[in-house]
């Protein structure tokens, strides 16, 4: 007995020893989840991004063609809607894990630049491993931030109206280029009061459409570092939005909050939204009729305060594979196949390969391109506003405050005191 | 299980000459008993020990998750108070606490006395009543909430059959909290099966003798049932209203991630997780969350204080006498 015991209380303590190391081994390794380099050679990498099925689907082909050609590197993917990816990524980020490469958008490029996250890619450039030639005009613009290349676009975009054809048809109105705020506006009531559904689902809200009205000003909604508008304009633009949210112009907002995640245009609760031209291809995925793009209303019959932006790539100035994040890139905005694959869906293709490789086929794709060359070819496309550090919180603040004013649950002057303490509280973050 | 037993004193008696050995072979056992549960310890160090005094740091502290947190003394407390968002996130979740757990405890309560009479099916009843506290908590129920509570979905249309056209509940600040309320009221099953679990310990013959003195049903709850399960109630009050405060899951589904519309149903928990996680203001975050575990507090010793003069232990009563 008295043996048999001693040996028992030693396997016991074995055990839990052994039970104890586990732990720590798990331990290590679990944290690790991180990108490292096999036996072999072959390295493996992180690659994230914001959308939904429809682009990772597409994402998918195109790492597939990849993993082909560079048969040493494997990429590990994960994507999130946008909201749930930048929180995602900010949380990996401030823990020293963000993926090596990344989808990118310019509200995020000098806020995680000032946090030391992005690899200037420069280096990369110079060794020869990612190229920056042939690209559209001024689009690789877009990802330079105080000289340093942090992001290199896979596609641009623009912001736009895009419309409900059919309620449009129906309502009998035609937007036109040049068309002025008045001329719009008086459109959404004659939509309104002929097919009953409100002409747009809450412009107000939209931080990138008052950059644009601002612009048309003579303003915009950022400078260098800080907002380029004063609270008396602030005030005007949200009082007149309740103003036509009250006269039922504009989507209630109790239906927007229900339509959510979906966007209340494709849900058939709003004839028109100010957004992205590439989001027509969402659209017309997720809603049941056709889906357009019209000209931005202007101050002057000419001036819309357009640009291009762009989504683009980027990668954490934490990664240990540096050339093969630099070697993806390079293939994922060059390949003429990965461009066909990816179509409009990401914005017009950027690298010359990639646009000349894919002819839209599809109404919704052949329009964007339209749009774009329009746009283009009017001259109304001016540079970028910069957008400072916290341009992503002031985003999101800008929406929410703009949506609670269109309930009524706010008045106009404390929304818009509540929103320059938040802008100024993200500036400081 | 042989070797927790016996061992001890076991050993004392075979080699009482040898107390070095003992404690040695005690030390050992000691030893083993930390090494098993040293994956618990170790979990409980590191991801709630360790995160919870970083937090009562981080509260003084200006900290955006990237940079060095700067020494900020009382200023994210002072802040608090004159931020309206707070502000409103403390009146919804004072309102969801105040009205969401006596309706729930209630309800807990009611079922409980009717399924307490022995019945055919009881188990039945008693099951299926408690299935809900097993799944409500889950994401996909709140996901269900979020859809039966829309525009012409089922509750709409069935309250419209009664003349009352209210539209979503969703997407309206004034009721949307009420859905949050009616999901958790929903849950009532876990409380009832704690109260039922009273009602059991409550002897019969107290019934018996108020009968014989010709108590009505009123009176013999009011009188006898309160009384005696006024322990269990004071224990579900306390758990549930601790349980009401945190509420986040729930709030963040049904809005869809925004704890709107209108913040109305920022939930305390809710501004705390878009300050620290959204904003990055995670000093602020902190600090927050400092203050909840204070105001908890606080409300629990109210209940505790307020139970010497309504809650009714046996053993009291029989030392009394």
């Amino acid at each position: 007995m008295g043996t048999s015991r001693k040996v028992e209380r030693r396997t016991i303590l074995k055990a839990a020893g052994a039970g104890a190391a586990t732990l720590g081994l798990a331990a290590t390794t679990g944290c690790g989840g991180n990108s490292g380099t096999s036996a072999d050679g072959t390295v493996t990498i992180r690659y994230s991004w914001w959308g939904a099925d429809e682009r990772a689907k597409k994402i998918n082909q195109t790492i597939k063609l990849f993993e082909k050609k560079y048969p040493k590197i494997k990429v590990k993917t994960d994507f999130q809607d946008y909201v749930s990816f930048w929180e995602k990524f900010q949380t990996q980020a401030s823990g020293g894990n963000p993926p090596d490469v990344f989808q990118n958008a310019v509200t995020f490029l000098r806020k995680y630049d000032k946090r030391s996250v992005l690899l200037d890619l420069r280096s990369q450039i110079d060794a020869g491993n990612l190229s920056l030639d042939n690209f559209r005009a001024g689009v690789t613009k877009v990802g330079e931030v105080d000289g340093k290349q942090l992001g290199v676009p896979v596609g641009s975009n623009t912001m736009a109206l895009v419309i409900d054809k059919k309620v449009f048809q129906k309502a009998g109105v035609e937007p036109a280029a040049g068309w002025t705020w008045d001329d719009y506006f008086k459109a959404l009531k004659t939509i309104h009061d002929k097919t009953k559904v409100p002409g747009d689902t809450g412009y107000f809200s939209i931080m990138y459409l008052y950059d644009l009205y601002l612009r048309q000003n003579g303003k915009a909604f950022y400078t260098k570092d800080g907002l380029g508008f004063d609270k008396a304009d602030l005030t005007e633009w949200w009082q007149d939005g309740y103003n036509r949210t009250k006269a039922g112009i504009i989507t209630d907002p109790k239906i927007v909050a229900q339509d959510r995640p979906k966007s209340s245009l494709s849900a058939g609760h709003g004839a028109s939204e100010f957004t992205w031209d590439n989001f027509t291809v969402r659209y017309s995925a997720e809603g049941d009729s056709e889906y357009g793009l019209a000209p931005i209303p202007t101050m002057d019959g000419k001036h819309t305060g357009q640009y291009l932006a762009s989504l683009m790539l980027s990668a954490s100035a934490r990664t240990s594979h540096p050339k093969e994040v630099a070697q993806f890139i390079d293939f994922m905005v060059h390949d003429p196949e990965v461009g066909k694959i990816m179509g409009y869906d990401r914005g017009i293709l950027a690298s010359t390969e990639q646009y000349d490789a894919f002819k839209p086929t599809d109404t919704v794709n052949k329009e964007i391109a339209q749009y774009e060359t329009d746009t283009a070819k009017a001259g109304v496309l001016g540079t970028i506003t910069p957008h400072p550090s916290g341009a992503d919180t002031i985003e999101a603040a800008f929406l929410r405050i703009g949506g609670d004013l269109g309930l009524g649950k706010v008045k106009t002057s404390d929304a818009v005191k509540q929103f320059f303490d938040e802008a100024q509280a993200a500036f400081q973050a | 299980m042989t070797l927790v037993k016996d061992s001890p004193t076991a050993t004392r008696k075979v080699r009482p000459a040898a107390p070095a050995a003992v404690k040695r072979r005690g030390r050992r056992e000691n030893l083993a008993g930390y090494l098993f549960m040293s994956p618990w310890i170790a979990g409980f160090l590191l991801l709630t020990a360790g995160p919870m005094v970083a937090s009562l740091y981080f509260a003084f502290t200006d900290y955006n998750l990237f940079n060095t947190p700067k020494w900020v003394g009382l200023d994210n407390f002072t802040k608090m108070f004159d931020d309206p968002r707070w502000q409103k996130s403390v009146e919804v979740t004072a309102k969801y606490v105040i009205i969401g757990t006596p309706l729930k405890l209630l309800l807990a309560l009611g079922v409980a006395l009717l399924l307490a009479q022995s019945r055919r099916g009881q188990a039945f009843y008693r099951a299926a009543f408690y299935a809900p506290s097993l799944i409500g908590a889950s994401v996909s129920v709140a996901f269900v909430w979020r859809s039966i509570f829309s525009d012409n979905a089922v509750v709409d249309r069935t309250l419209s059959v009664f003349g009352i056209h209210a539209g979503g509940w969703v997407g309206n600040p004034d009721w949307i909290l009420y859905c949050l309320v009616a999901l958790t009221v929903w849950q009532f099953g876990a409380p009832m099966v704690i109260f039922l679990a009273g009602l059991k310990q409550v002897p019969r013959e107290l019934y018996e003798a108020a009968e014989m003195d010709g108590a009505g049903p009123f009176r013999r709850f009011w009188n006898i049932t309160l009384p005696m399960i006024s322990p269990v109630l004071f224990f579900n009050i306390l758990l549930e209203t601790i349980h009401s405060f945190q509420i986040f899951g729930s709030a963040y589904v049904v809005s869809n991630t925004y704890c709107g519309p209108a913040d109305a149903t920022l939930v305390y928990t809710c501004y705390l997780y878009q300050q620290g996680f959204k904003n990055a203001q995670m000093g602020f975050a902190s600090a927050m969350a400092w203050m909840l575990l204070l105001a908890v507090a606080l409300v629990t010793a109210v209940l505790f204080w307020s139970q010497k003069k309504w809650v009714h232990y046996e053993n009291d009563t029989e030392d009394a006498r």
